[in-house]
């Protein structure tokens, strides 16, 4: 019989569900009520909670078109983990990307009760089937993400927003702008080293190559001060969720770098510069 | 004048013989039979075992607390009982022999007029070849945190890692070291000890963290999973796990018999069939409980071992051990009055007692082998029963052998838990749970057998001044300090 599919945000499906005990009519009847579910909506998956029935139990389309049951399924073993965009008919098939892996050992239960054991390699069904374990654990797509994703979701399925993408939402563990900082770092330090060298006894052609480096070093710096403005002003509105992106921040990183800069030029002006 | 002998001086067995002496007085006699000189508050031995604590900070010798209540204790080992007497006497008593007390290796016979059965499990290390030493000891491959001086000896390894750490990389193995283990909780809780620890030390970046474990699911904690609120959400332990696991970059091996240990390496059945080896440099493995050993013998002296204990050791009580299939197990299997069903006045109180059958979905890989969590039965429900025991057999000697037993089934009784995750004041973490009841109840609550208002979880700092609280609340209760009674189990 076809059940009413539960829609977000419909809390009912919040619970653990329990597992499956018994395999007789009352399991062959719930089995048959997602199928015929699962057919009307155009379903590849169906959980029994998502119709209401809190038991570990799901049914995954086949190569072959038809539906076959999971009861009492467990990820045993997972390997090759990458970013799956899926949808589910809870949220209204809007698409939410994951983390998911690619193959899956997995054990469960057939229809007789027993347990049997079944590799999957196949991208598409494993990122299904962890979706379909994930509602037998009370987990949506939604918990799958991280908060501040979540809070973006959960507005954009209220209508005030845009979903968010793994890609593009969260503040990157490292950042292409950190590389002008390096660079700027590296010839800030060889400024300090050269105004060291008129301690030493060095010829004054020597000395005149490294007043040179300073001026480069100097100009250069400046200009990497520019690009790494404004480099990371496009990297605050890529990712958009990132703290360290706030313009604050890349404002205090240049104070910083401008006072090193400035006392070592007029120090190596006077210093380093041979004439 | 009657005589209660309490064997075992662990949490049930403590509580058993201090509440029935409170009860009963002086006008009679409790007997505690326990081979350890100390009492042990075995949930803080993972803070032993990471250096937070030393082992005075969990023990603490029974003799003056027993001493001060008046009980009469034998540091001694029960070795065998004799509910039917012997030829000549009918008097039941059972046998032991002293490892204290200056009497060490002597043998002794105590009568009883009630018994109860609260040793514990034996540790079974040689269920796993190479996780024991052959002689029912730990082997030399694994520590455990199982006892204080585990622990103790656990931590000095640990410090040996961390100090190669600081110069090459390592790699630790925690979890269950059969596939028939419980106590999965002290697994999780030291792993991310050691993993807390680890990084206060500055060595974190060069240890690889690995759990293994028996259960089928992360979470699950060998009571078939609960839901846990984190972050002002609620999700399920499985979701809450696998978050914590990535959090804090331990890995995992799930569904897994260790079937064999060696040094630096254990192999691993899954429950999907697949074979694997692990290597470590320095692994926790929680081996499986076993009954500790105790024979009965009739009258005419012949062993009946087999009426009186189930085949793991465990003593039968008044349980339904009729075999049945998983869909037909129920709540009412389980005990209500530990008793004995032969011996009405032998009761079994905490791990002592045989349970029915499993409370997860029991599970076997392809090749055959068992790999599920065996139910839980330390800590607050050990407690609970421990005291339930403790009425039942006062009111027996007070009313007469047709006196009101006590009930309290495991599967109407709620029980607390408080993991740890890492100590420290400010920066401490404990998952704290609840489970009801601790038995599923398929009947009473259809789906997951339990209350999830009241199976429940919540992980935070405030988790762990919990758990630090509880550790110098039941060490005053144990030490029966004023006010003992009133702190609950």
């Amino acid at each position: 019989m076809i059940q009413p599919l539960k829609r977000y945000p419909d809390e009912s499906i919040n619970v653990n569900s329990g597992p499956v005990r018994s395999f007789k009519d009352s399991y062959k009847d719930m089995v048959q009520d997602l199928i015929d579910t699962a057919t009307e909506h155009n379903l590849e998956a169906l959980s029994a909670v998502q119709i209401g029935y809190p038991y570990a139990l799901f049914i995954l389309k086949e190569d072959d078109g038809s539906y076959k049951a999971y009861a009492n399924a467990r990820i045993i073993n997972q390997k090759e983990p990458f970013n799956s965009s899926e949808k589910c008919s809870y949220f209204f098939d809007i698409p939410i990307t994951v983390k998911r892996f690619a193959s899956l050992s997995i054990i469960y239960d057939d229809e007789n009760g027993d347990m049997q054991t079944l590799k999957i390699e196949d991208k598409d069904k494993a990122a299904k089937f962890q979706r379909m374990v994930d509602f037998v654990f009370n987990t949506s797509l939604l918990d799958r993400l991280k908060p501040e994703q979540r809070d973006q979701a959960v507005k954009a399925l209220a209508g005030k927003g845009h979903m968010p993408d793994l890609e593009s939402c969260f503040c990157p563990t490292s950042s292409k702008k950190d590389y002008f900082i390096s660079v700027i770092d590296k010839l800030l330090f060889f400024m300090f080293i050269s105004l060291w060298l008129p301690l030493f006894n060095i010829s004054k052609e020597t000395l005149s190559g490294w007043y040179t480096y300073d001026k480069i070093a100097t100009v250069s710096i400046i200009i990497l001060l520019i690009g790494f403005f404004f480099y990371a002003q496009y990297e605050a509105k890529k990712y958009k969720q990132c703290t360290s992106c706030q313009i604050g921040n890349q404002i205090g990183i240049m104070i910083k770098r401008l006072v090193a800069l400035i006392p070592f030029a007029i120090a190596s002006y006077f210093i380093v510069n041979p004439n | 004048m009657a005589r209660l002998i309490v064997m075992g001086g662990g949490v049930a067995g403590h509580t058993t013989a201090t509440f029935a002496k409170k009860w009963l007085g002086n006008d009679h006699e409790v007997v505690v039979v326990t081979p350890n000189a100390n009492w042990n508050w075995i949930p803080s031995n993972i803070w032993v075992g990471v250096g937070q604590m030393k082992k005075e900070d969990v023990v603490f010798p029974l003799a003056p607390v027993y001493k001060k209540a008046g009980i009469d204790y034998r540091q001694a080992k029960a070795v065998s009982i004799h509910p039917e007497g012997k030829e000549g006497s009918d008097k039941q008593f059972i046998t032991i022999e002293y490892t204290g007390q200056g009497k060490e290796g002597q043998t002794e016979e105590l009568e009883y007029d009630y018994l109860v059965n609260a040793t514990g499990p034996k540790l079974n290390f040689d269920a796993t070849p190479g996780l024991g030493d052959g002689n029912g000891q730990i082997g030399a491959n694994t520590v455990s945190v199982c006892t204080a001086d585990h622990a103790v000896h656990a931590n000095s390894e640990l410090r040996r890692i961390f100090e190669k750490a600081k110069t090459e990389k390592q790699k630790i193995l925690v979890g269950t070291g059969h596939g028939m283990c419980t106590c999965q909780g002290a697994a999780f809780e030291y792993i991310f000890n050691i993993e807390h620890e680890a990084r206060k030390a500055g060595v974190r970046d060069n240890l690889e963290f690995k759990w293994i474990s028996n259960e089928a699911f992360l979470g699950d904690f060998g009571m078939g999973g609960l839901h846990m609120k984190v972050g002002g959400y609620v999700v399920s332990s499985k979701l809450f796990a696998e978050s914590l696991y990535a959090e804090r970059g331990v890995d995992w091996i799930l569904g897994a018999h260790v079937n064999k240990v060696e040094e630096g390496k254990v192999h691993y059945e899954q429950l999907d069939g697949t074979m694997g080896e692990e290597e470590f440099d320095f692994a926790m493995l929680i081996p499986p409980f076993a009954g500790v050993g105790l024979k009965a013998y009739a009258k005419d002296g012949s062993d009946i071992t087999d009426t009186i204990f189930a085949a793991n050791g465990f003593m039968k009580v008044d349980a339904d051990y009729t075999p049945k299939p998983y869909e037909e197990w129920k709540a009412s299997d389980w005990p209500r009055k530990y008793q004995n069903p032969t011996y009405s006045n032998m009761f079994a109180a905490g791990i002592a007692f045989a349970p029915p059958h499993l409370i997860s979905k029991p599970a076997k890989s392809p090749n055959g082998t068992p790999i599920n969590p065996t139910p839980p039965r330390t800590g607050m429900p050990s407690g609970i029963i421990g005291k339930a025991v403790a009425h039942s057999v006062c009111d027996m000697i007070k009313n007469g052998e047709n006196a009101h037993i006590h009930e309290i089934s495991m599967a109407e009784m709620g029980a607390a838990c408080v993991a740890s995750a890492g100590k420290g004041v400010f920066d401490g973490t404990a998952a704290a749970m609840t489970v009801y009841p601790v038995v599923p109840d398929f009947e009473k609550y259809p789906g997951t057998g339990r209350d999830t208002d009241y199976t429940f979880g919540e992980i935070g700092l405030a988790g762990h001044w919990i758990k630090h609280i509880l550790h110098y609340l039941f060490i005053y209760k144990a030490k029966l300090k004023p006010g003992w009674t009133l702190i609950p189990e």
